[in-house]
């Protein structure tokens, strides 16, 4: 890595921002990334929500990935952790489904039903 | 897995998966045969066949298709797969596929690869290197070093994956990965 320097500008760019930011984060998205997500295009689905948050400029969503969760037929699987809610799973979730979810779930509390795998622990 | 992209961060998960804090990939493309050998310092193969499907660590069923399948794309287009346990700690796996062959798999985005990682494994520190004929291997990535400069952990920062992005993009096209089955 060569760019060391435009790295360093990078690093002045972002610090203000940096140090804005809380560090609190109120919705954890999981997307499962074993084999079998991967396999049904668990990448893109991350990548996805990733998109949406950067575009929503929400800053107390953040995005983790796990492993299998024993449901291989359901993948892409995600879950979502919102404090004080309880975890909502969904299953299925492909680049549409994510935008659906992200728009009503995440931005407007909604559960959408049709790609709804379980709710609660 | 649609296409070689899938399979390396299916075979990077692996790596984390045995407890690696470090991982090393080397890339390279020559004679129409692309190949990597991935490093880690993970707790190594325990013991099995990890080809066989039926051999996993896994707890939650009792197949593990991520080699298995690895094996089948090398294999069907007269590449291979070698893994080996690495002294004291740690594995070497070496891949090898043919991306002339009537069945070779398409690159994909192997870029996009190592930015998924970074999302994923925060943690983990990644150095990527790019095989170059004649001259020095040239390093794209080293997480370590940007970890010291920007002086922050935040290795997600939309800018800083952008910025490894283009990195990791810039010395594969350089090698001729710039179309999904490459130049020939």
């Amino acid at each position: 890595m060569k760019n060391l320097e435009e790295l360093k500008r990078i690093r002045d760019r972002v610090k203000k921002n940096l140090q804005m930011r809380s560090g609190k984060h109120k919705v954890r998205i999981v997307v499962c990334m074993a084999t079998c997500g991967i396999a049904a295009g668990a990448r893109q689905t991350m990548n996805t929500l990733a998109d949406l948050i950067e575009k929503s400029n929400r800053d107390d969503v953040v995005i983790t990935t796990s492993g299998c969760a024993g449901f291989c037929e359901q993948e892409p699987m995600i879950q979502i952790y919102t404090e004080d809610k309880e975890p909502v799973v969904y299953g299925k979730v492909d680049s549409k489904a994510a935008e659906e979810i992200f728009e009503k779930h995440i931005l407007n509390g909604q559960i959408v039903e049709r790609y709804l795998f379980s709710k609660g622990k | 897995m649609r296409d070689l992209a899938d399979h390396l961060f299916d075979i990077l998960e692996n790596s984390v998966a045995a407890g690696a804090t470090e991982v090393i990939v080397m890339l390279g493309l020559s004679n129409k045969r692309f190949s990597y050998k991935i490093k880690d310092n993970g707790r190594g193969i325990e013991s099995g066949d990890v080809t066989d499907p039926f051999v996993t660590s896994r707890k939650e069923r009792k197949v593990g298709l991520g080699l298995p399948l690895l094996k089948k794309t090398a294999e069907n287009t007269n590449g291979f797969l070698r893994i080996s346990r690495l002294e004291g700690k740690g594995t070497l796996l070496e891949f090898e596929t043919d991306i002339s062959h009537i069945d070779a798999k398409p690159f994909g985005d192997l870029a996009k690869v190592f930015t998924d990682a970074l999302r994923s494994w925060p943690d983990v520190d990644f150095e990527v290197l790019i095989e170059r004929e004649k001259s020095k291997n040239e390093q794209v990535l080293n997480t370590k070093e940007i970890r010291e400069t920007m002086g922050c952990s935040d290795i997600q920062h939309k800018e800083i994956q952008d910025f490894v992005y283009q990195s990791i993009d810039k010395g594969l096209k350089r090698i001729g990965i710039n179309t999904q089955f490459g130049n020939f």
